[in-house]
């Protein structure tokens, strides 16, 4: 079934740049996409449209068969988005409060509150740093503290722009083994990278952008040959013609 | 960061911590005046009682006595300057300035309100948590007609969540200007401009990031916050602090 369709999504900013151009796209429950692209070429654009912080210029997105623009609130619940400078999306004082603060925001009562914020924490394996002061976490601690914000609001489809950017190689696979686990309990994953080294190996799908347009789609084998005359990168082991191992083996 | 400054909330189980914040903001005005208006009787009375509370709490004293020191400093200054500008008897002089016996007394009562008041500032701030002396003032400020509680607690609560943010851009900023020579450059004025404009930009544009975050995760005003609890020992300590402020009122003066 799918979670997300998006028909004919353009956006162009104030100052007449594209931003997206005539996008048309489903995605499936429990899929785990890979959208890649090189710098500019309008991903975090196109994932502001999913839970309604762009508004489109024409076309439209629907989650679980309901329209972004006609309930936004909804979408930004299903659709939880964790943005690519850590910093800078942390609202919390400490760990428990910055994961509580989609809960709170959703009016939950607080024993309600308390279960969701603990039950993240204990999914990201973060339950012992409950009391710990946010701006005193690794770059990976970060990252993983953000997917537990939205997955304490209880988000469908959890939204990814540059998840590995900045980390160090343990927090790569802190967060890239915190997202397998969130995919094995079948929330839908969607992310964008522009170094597919790192998660192509799990994923089901490859969407490639350019200039605002999808330009390639389709499972990542097939996907993979196309990526190097866009600017993004081929992973090594397919230069060698060998599967893309994962990064956590 | 972690060595920013001595006024944050220190996990932590004591008496302190477990009154209601309203009833500690309350106790802290009290308090707070009563050391700025007391004489050196009730100076010693709140401070034998604010040291019973930073000792029942167990806070490391020599880290927050080295995150204090730039205080002491201005407290110094303070000191120095009632110490040498208060009129009465000489007792010696230098360089033509007169040391008096008043200018003494008032120097070193003045430090000590003012080291008083941080000291309780302190204890406040290192005893609560943001969220809690955000809806502390909430609460006080909501008979007060006119005033958007709910929004200036909001605001404040940002506030106190972007203060290290722009600290550390503001040390950033001056660290990789400083790598390229800014130093040689005399002009006070030259400097603060260079270091102010990537400074704000950079908070603005993390204000902005910080803004979409907030409304990725559905922020609204009207969010279920954290409901206080008044019990018998919150009432009890304002009680006590109430009475203490009563006996330094009507302790004789020396
Ligand atoms: N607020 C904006 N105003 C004007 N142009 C913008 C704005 N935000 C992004 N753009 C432009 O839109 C294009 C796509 O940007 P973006 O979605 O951030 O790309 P990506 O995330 O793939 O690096 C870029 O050319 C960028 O310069
Ligand atoms: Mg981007």
């Amino acid at each position: 079934m799918a979670i997300l369709e998006v028909d004919g999504l353009s956006h162009r900013f104030s100052d007449g740049a594209v931003g997206i151009e005539d996008i048309q796209l489903t995605v499936r429950e429990g899929g785990f996409t890979v959208l890649a692209g090189p710098n500019g070429s309008g991903k975090s654009t196109f994932l502001r449209h999913l839970n309604g912080l762009l508004t489109p210029t024409s076309g439209d997105v629907r989650v679980q068969g309901v329209s972004v623009r006609e309930d936004p609130r909804r979408a930004r619940q299903l659709v939880g988005m964790v943005f690519q400078d850590a910093d800078s999306q942390i609202v919390g004082e400490t760990v428990y409060d910055d994961v509580a603060f989609g809960p709170e925001n959703l009016m939950l009562d607080r024993q309600e509150i308390h279960q969701r914020v603990m039950g993240a924490l204990v999914a990201l394996g973060m339950s012992d740093m409950a009391g710990q002061r946010t701006h005193l976490l690794s770059g990976g601690e970060k990252r993983r503290l953000a997917i537990a914000g939205i997955l304490a609001m209880g988000s469908e489809v959890i939204v990814l722009d540059e998840p590995f950017s900045n980390l160090d190689y343990p927090g790569v696979r802190q967060v890239l083994a915190a997202i397998l686990d969130l995919h094995a309990r079948g929330r839908t994953i969607l992310l964008t990278t522009h170094d597919l080294e790192k998660a192509i190996a799990h994923a089901d799908r490859l969407l490639l952008m350019e200039k605002g347009r999808i330009v390639a789609d389709g499972p990542p084998d097939a996907v993979l040959s196309k990526t190097e005359p866009l600017g993004v990168r081929r992973p090594c082991a397919v230069r060698w013609g060998r599967p893309v191992e994962s990064w956590l083996s | 960061m972690a060595e920013l400054t001595a006024f944050r909330y220190h996990p932590g189980a004591s008496i302190l911590h477990r009154v209601d914040p309203r009833f500690k903001l309350g106790c802290l005005i009290i308090a707070s005046m009563g050391a700025l208006n007391g004489d050196a009787a009730a100076l010693g009375l709140w401070s034998i009682a604010s040291a019973a509370l930073f000792a029942e709490m167990r806070m490391p004293l020599m880290t927050v006595a080295r995150e204090l020191r730039y205080f002491a400093l201005l407290i110094l200054l303070v000191v120095l300057a009632r110490t040498l500008t208060a009129a009465g008897e000489p007792l010696i002089r230098f360089w033509g300035v007169a040391l008096t016996r008043q200018g003494l007394i008032e120097g070193a009562l003045a430090g000590w309100r003012l080291g008083l008041v941080v000291m309780l500032g302190l204890l406040f701030m290192a005893a609560t948590r943001t969220w809690q002396v955000k809806s502390a003032v909430e609460s006080l400020l909501k008979p007060v007609p006119f005033i958007p509680h709910k929004r200036i607690a909001a605001m404040m609560g940002l506030l106190l969540r972007f203060i290290p943010l722009i600290l550390s851009t503001a040390r950033d900023t001056a660290d990789a200007q400083r790598a390229r020579g800014i130093e040689n450059r005399r002009n006070p004025v030259f400097r603060l401009i260079k270091l102010a404009v990537p400074l704000l930009r950079k908070t603005f544009l993390d204000a902005d990031r910080l803004a979409t975050a907030m409304d990725a995760r559905c922020y609204t005003e009207s969010r279920s916050t954290q409901p206080l609890f008044a019990r018998g020992g919150d009432w009890a300590f304002l009680g006590a602090v109430c009475g203490l402020s009563f006996l330094a009122l009507s302790l004789p003066c020396f």
